[in-house]
C-alpha cells in the first residue's frame, strides 16, 4: 500500500511541474495568436482587422504570475478555457472531436503492435534460428527504419490509389450516418485497416527485438534449467516462467507508448486524413493557442501518468519481488 | 541454407493480412448526388461547427461568407465594378457626409421574415457595442447609423471619407430578430444560421463533412440551381488536392504545382483552372529608415538586379507575370496606366544600370568585387521570408543571385511566421518579402504602401507600412482622394498615385499573386473561366462576395 501511495505522489509532483511548464513554454514563443491568424490569410485581412482580434482574444496584459495561477485553477476546475484557432469553441469541444479518432487508431496499432510483437518476440527467442528468427526481425527492423511518413505515403498510394483496395482517407465515409450497425462498424475498420496496419509495420520491430533479447537471457537462467529440469512442459516453462519475467522491460516500453496514444500519431493523421489529437497539436502551435495547446498537453500529460501507474500496477501482478517489498 | 531461401515471411504476412481486410471493398466510389457541389477551400482535419459572420473570419466555416450572410453590395473583383446586392441603390448626401443606402425589397430570412434597413442598421450598432466585431474598423470614420423608413439607412460619417463605402459595402447583415437575444455575439458558434444567402440549411453536420442545403426562400427567383453544397475535412494542401485530381471535389482554391500535367491532363475534357492575377502583390520591402535603402537610387538598383522572368518562372510555375512598376495586380485593371507603368524602366533586369546607379550612389567595389560604404563596410543583407512558403523562399533566393552579381552579398533568411511577422513589423530588418493590403479602389494599396500617417517609428509593431515610407505627393493625393466621389477624378488621383509610385519606388513589386481556383465541369456548369469571366473563379475570393456570384451561377448537369 505504502508502495502504491509513494508512486501516486510521485506522479502529483509530476502533474505539477508538467503543467507549469505546459504555461510556460508557449509564452516563450514570439508573437500572438492574433498574429498567427494573420499567417493564414496572406494579407487578404485588413490591417484594421488586427485590433479587433486582439479584442477579441482579450489578451491580457495582467502579470504572468496571476496568468498562472488563474491558469491552474481553471485546470482544477476542469474549465480548460476557449480555443483561439477554432474562436469560439471551448478547448473540451475542440479536443473532444478528434479524441475517440485517435484513442481507436493509435490505441488498437499499440495494442495490435505490442501483442503481436512480443509473441513473435517469444517464438523467435523459444526457437533460436528458425525462419522467424532469422528472417522476421531484419525484415521489420529494415521496414520501421523508413521514415513513417514515407510508409505510409508508398501504402496510400499502393493500396490506396493503384489498387483501390482501401478509402484515401477519413475515419468513414462521407455517406454512412454514424450509428452503431454493422455498415458503420465495418466501414469504420475498413478507414483504419491501412493506417493501423502502417503503423503496426512501423513499430513491429521493436517490440519484437525487445522480447526476442530478453527472453534469450531469461531462457539461461538457473530457475528456467530448474523448471526444465524438473520436467514441466514446455509451453508452461515458455509462458509461466520465461515470458513472464522478459516482460517486464516491454510492459514499461507499453506504458510509454499508451501514454503518448492520446498525443495523436500527426504523420498518419497527416497522410490519412484522419480526424485526431496530432493535427489538432500541430494547428494549436502554428496558432499561438494557448488554450488549446495547454489542453491537449494536459491530457497527454494525464494518459502518460495514467498509463505508468497502470505499468506499475502491472509490475506488483508480475514481479513478485516488487510485491514483497511493498507489502 | 535452403530454409532461408523459401520465403520472405513478413512481406508475404503483410500482403496477405492487408488483402484480406480489403476483400469486399470497391475501387470505384459512388459520386456524390446530382445538384450536390463538393468544395475544397479550408483545410482541417475536423469540422467545428460555426456559422458566426461577424467574429474573425478565420474562426467561421467557409460558407458563412460566401453563401449563407450577404453583403449589401457584392464587389466583382474580376471585373472591378459594384453588383447591387442587399442594398439596390446608394447616393452620398449632405456634401459627402451622409451616405444614404436604398435596401432590397422582397427579401426574406430564410425563416420567413422579412428583411428590412432595420436589419443593417442593427448590424452595424452591433458593431458599434462590440468593437471586437468591427474587423473593418467602420467605426473608425462612421458617427451614427439610423433608419429613416423600412428600406432605407442613413450612414452618417465623422468626416468626408469616400473609401469608406467599400467597407460599409463589404459588410455581411444579420437578421435584428435573431441576434438581438445573443448574449455575447462575438463568441456565439450561430449554429443554425438564419440568413439571406442562397445555402442555409445546415442539412448534416460530422466532424468530418458537412452539407448545407438551398435556401428554400432565396430573394433571386428560381436560384441558386445547385441543391446542396458538401464539405469534406481535408488536414493538408496535399490530401486537398489529391482529393481534387480523384474527382472527389469539384470546385477548390488550393495551390497545385504544375497543374496541366498534374489536374487537367487526366480529364483533359472536365478537369479545368484559372489562376487571373487578381491576389495581393507580392513586394520586396527594403527598409527606408536604414541607409543605404532611403536612398531612391539604391532601392531601384535593388529592382534592376531582378531577373522576374527567371522569378516568376522559378517560384511560381509561371503562374503569374513579372509586376510593373505601378505595382497594380490585374485587380485593379480599371485604374491602371499602361503608359505610366512604362515610364517606370527601375523593374526591367538591367545589370549594368544597377551597378551605375549603386556607383552613382556612392556604393563603390573595393577590390575584392564587393560593394562598399563610403566608412569601407561591406554591404551584406538578409532577405527575410517566412518559412515553408516555398514560393518566398525560392523568389528570394533569385533575388539573392540577383544581388550578388552586382556586388551585394546578400543570404536569404526563414522564419516561422510569428517570429517573421514580428520582425517585419517592428522594422527590424533591411530586406524582406512581403504582401501587399488590397481593396476595390488603390487608396487602399498605396495607402500602406507611402503614406505618412502610416508610418510608426521603429521598435513599434506597425500593421502595415513595414518599410516605413511616407511620400508627401502621396500624402496630398490620398487626401484628395478620401474626398472625391467622382470616379473621374478618382481616376486622375488614382493616375497620380502611380506617377508618385513610379518615381519614388517607396517598395519593389515582384509580382501579382494568382487567385486559385480549380474545377471539374463533369457534374456542374457555369463557372467563370477566361472564355467567360463574369467573376473571380476562386472560393478563396469571399471576403467582398466574390463567392455569391459563383455560386448563383452554377448549374447541375
Amino acid at each position: 500500500m505504502t508502495y502504491i501511495l509513494r508512486r501516486l505522489g510521485f506522479y502529483l509532483l509530476s502533474a505539477w511541474v508538467a503543467l507549469t511548464i505546459n504555461f510556460l513554454l508557449p509564452r516563450l514563443m514570439p508573437g500572438d495568436p492574433a498574429t498567427a491568424l494573420f499567417a493564414r490569410f496572406r494579407g487578404q485581412l485588413a490591417p484594421e482587422a488586427m485590433q479587433a482580434l486582439r479584442e477579441t482574444f482579450g489578451l491580457t496584459q495582467a502579470p504572468l504570475l496571476t496568468q498562472y495561477l488563474t491558469s491552474l485553477r481553471h485546470v482544477l476546475t476542469g474549465d480548460l478555457g476557449i480555443s483561439v484557432a477554432y474562436f469560439p469553441s471551448p478547448v473540451s469541444t475542440v479536443i473532444g472531436t478528434g479524441l475517440v479518432w485517435t484513442v481507436l487508431l493509435a490505441g488498437s496499432a499499440v495494442a495490435i503492435s505490442f501483442t503481436i510483437g512480443t509473441l513473435l518476440g517469444l517464438v523467435a527467442a523459444w526457437w533460436r534460428r528458425g525462419w522467424v528468427d532469422t528472417w522476421l526481425p531484419s525484415a521489420l527492423v529494415f521496414l520501421g527504419s523508413f521514415p513513417y511518413f514515407w510508409l505510409a505515403m508508398v501504402a496510400l498510394f499502393v493500396f490506396g490509389f493503384t489498387l483501390g483496395w482501401f478509402p484515401l482517407g477519413h475515419a468513414y465515409a462521407d455517406d454512412v450516418v454514424p450509428a452503431f450497425s454493422t455498415a458503420f462498424v465495418t466501414d469504420v475498420v475498413r478507414h483504419a485497416a491501412l493506417p493501423v496496419a502502417t503503423m503496426v509495420l512501423a513499430t513491429l520491430g521493436g517490440w519484437l527485438l525487445s522480447m526476442r533479447n530478453t527472453t534469450i537471457a531469461v531462457l539461461g537462467s538457473d530457475y528456467v534449467n530448474l523448471a526444465r529440469a524438473k520436467g514441466l512442459s514446455p509451453a508452461r516453462v515458455a509462458l509461466r516462467y520465461a515470458a513472464r519475467n522478459a516482460l517486464l522491460p516491454s510492459v514499461t516500453g507499453l506504458g510509454m507508448a499508451l501514454g503518448f496514444v492520446l498525443g495523436g500519431s500527426l504523420l498518419t493523421e497527416i497522410v490519412f486524413s484522419y480526424p485526431g489529437q496530432g493535427y489538432l497539436l500541430v494547428q494549436a502551435v502554428r496558432n499561438q493557442d494557448y488554450p488549446l495547446m495547454q489542453g491537449i498537453f494536459l491530457v497527454i500529460t494525464l494518459a502518460v501518468l495514467a498509463a505508468n501507474f497502470l505499468v506499475d500496477l502491472a509490475y506488483l501482478w508480475l514481479d513478485p519481488r516488487i510485491r514483497e517489498s511493498a507489502t | 541454407m535452403s530454409r532461408r531461401a523459401r520465403s520472405h515471411p513478413a512481406a508475404c504476412a503483410v500482403i496477405l493480412l492487408l488483402a484480406s481486410v480489403a476483400a469486399g471493398c470497391t475501387r470505384e466510389k459512388p459520386p456524390p448526388p446530382r445538384g450536390v457541389l463538393v468544395v475544397s477551400q479550408e483545410q482541417q482535419a475536423s469540422w467545428i461547427r460555426n456559422f458566426n459572420p461577424l467574429t474573425t473570419a478565420t474562426a467561421a466555416r467557409w460558407p458563412t461568407l460566401a453563401g449563407i450572410y450577404e453583403p449589401l453590395l457584392v464587389f466583382n473583383s474580376v471585373r472591378a465594378e459594384y453588383v447591387p446586392w442587399l442594398a439596390t441603390a446608394h447616393e452620398w448626401r449632405e456634401a459627402n457626409r451622409v451616405l444614404r443606402m436604398t435596401t432590397r425589397d422582397s427579401v426574406l430570412w430564410s425563416d420567413g421574415r422579412p428583411f428590412t434597413a432595420r436589419d443593417v442598421a442593427f448590424t452595424f450598432n452591433l458593431l458599434q457595442r462590440f468593437p471586437a466585431l468591427d474587423r473593418r474598423g467602420v467605426w473608425g470614420f462612421l458617427s451614427d447609423v439610423r433608419t429613416v423608413d423600412d428600406r432605407t439607412v442613413d450612414f452618417r460619417f465623422q468626416r468626408v471619407f469616400i473609401p469608406g463605402f467599400d467597407e460599409i459595402a463589404a459588410q455581411q447583415i444579420v437578421p435584428e430578430h435573431h441576434w438581438k437575444d445573443v448574449e455575447d455575439p462575438v463568441s456565439y458558434p450561430n449554429e443554425n444560421p438564419v440568413a439571406t444567402g442562397p445555402f442555409t440549411e445546415v442539412r448534416v453536420f460530422r466532424n468530418q463533412v458537412y452539407e448545407l442545403g438551398r435556401n428554400p426562400r432565396y430573394w433571386q427567383r428560381g436560384l441558386p440551381r445547385v441543391e446542396a453544397l458538401r464539405f469534406p475535412a481535408y488536414p493538408s494542401n496535399d490530401r486537398a488536392t489529391l482529393a481534387l485530381v480523384y474527382d472527389e471535389v469539384d470546385w477548390a482554391g488550393n495551390f497545385v504545382p504544375a497543374i496541366e500535367r498534374v489536374y487537367v491532363r487526366r480529364q483533359p475534357e472536365n478537369h479545368r483552372y484559372w489562376f487571373p492575377l487578381t491576389g495581393s502583390s507580392i513586394f520586396l520591402y527594403a527598409n527606408t529608415t536604414r541607409a543605404p535603402f532611403d536612398d531612391v537610387r539604391v532601392r531601384q538598383a535593388v529592382s534592376m538586379s531582378i531577373d522576374r522572368d527567371l522569378l516568376v518562372d522559378v517560384a511560381l510555375y509561371r503562374y503569374s507575370r513579372p509586376a510593373d512598376a505601378t505595382g497594380l495586380s490585374d485587380a485593379y485593371v480599371a485604374w491602371h496606366d499602361s503608359s505610366i507603368a512604362a515610364s517606370g524602366d527601375w523593374v526591367r533586369f538591367d545589370v549594368a544600370r544597377a551597378n551605375a546607379l549603386l556607383d552613382e550612389a556612392g556604393l563603390r567595389r573595393g577590390e575584392d568585387g564587393r560593394r562598399r560604404r563610403a566608412d569601407g563596410t561591406p554591404l551584406r543583407y538578409e532577405i527575410l521570408c517566412v518559412a515553408g512558403w516555398s514560393d518566398w523562399v525560392r523568389a528570394a533566393q533569385v533575388i539573392a543571385r540577383g544581388l550578388e552579381a552586382v556586388g551585394v552579398r546578400a543570404s536569404v533568411r526563414t522564419y516561422d511566421f510569428s517570429a517573421w511577422f514580428q520582425r517585419v513589423q517592428a522594422g527590424d530588418f533591411d530586406l524582406s518579402l512581403g504582401w501587399s493590403f488590397e481593396g476595390p479602389t488603390p487608396y487602399t494599396f498605396y495607402r500602406w504602401l507611402m503614406a505618412s500617417s502610416t508610418v510608426k517609428p521603429l521598435g513599434e509593431a506597425s500593421m502595415g507600412n513595414w518599410h516605413r515610407y511616407g511620400s508627401p505627393a502621396a500624402d496630398q493625393a490620398l487626401h484628395a482622394f478620401e474626398l472625391e466621389a467622382d470616379p473621374a477624378r478618382q481616376k486622375r488621383l488614382a493616375d497620380e498615385l502611380q506617377r508618385t509610385f513610379v518615381k519614388e519606388a517607396p517598395a519593389i513589386p515582384l509580382y501579382p499573386n494568382p487567385s486559385w481556383a480549380e474545377y471539374s465541369v463533369a457534374r456542374f456548369s457555369g463557372f467563370p473561366s477566361q472564355e467567360n469571366p463574369y467573376a473571380d473563379p476562386s472560393p478563396n475570393k469571399l471576403d467582398r462576395g466574390d463567392c455569391l456570384l459563383v455560386l448563383t451561377a452554377l448549374t447541375p448537369r
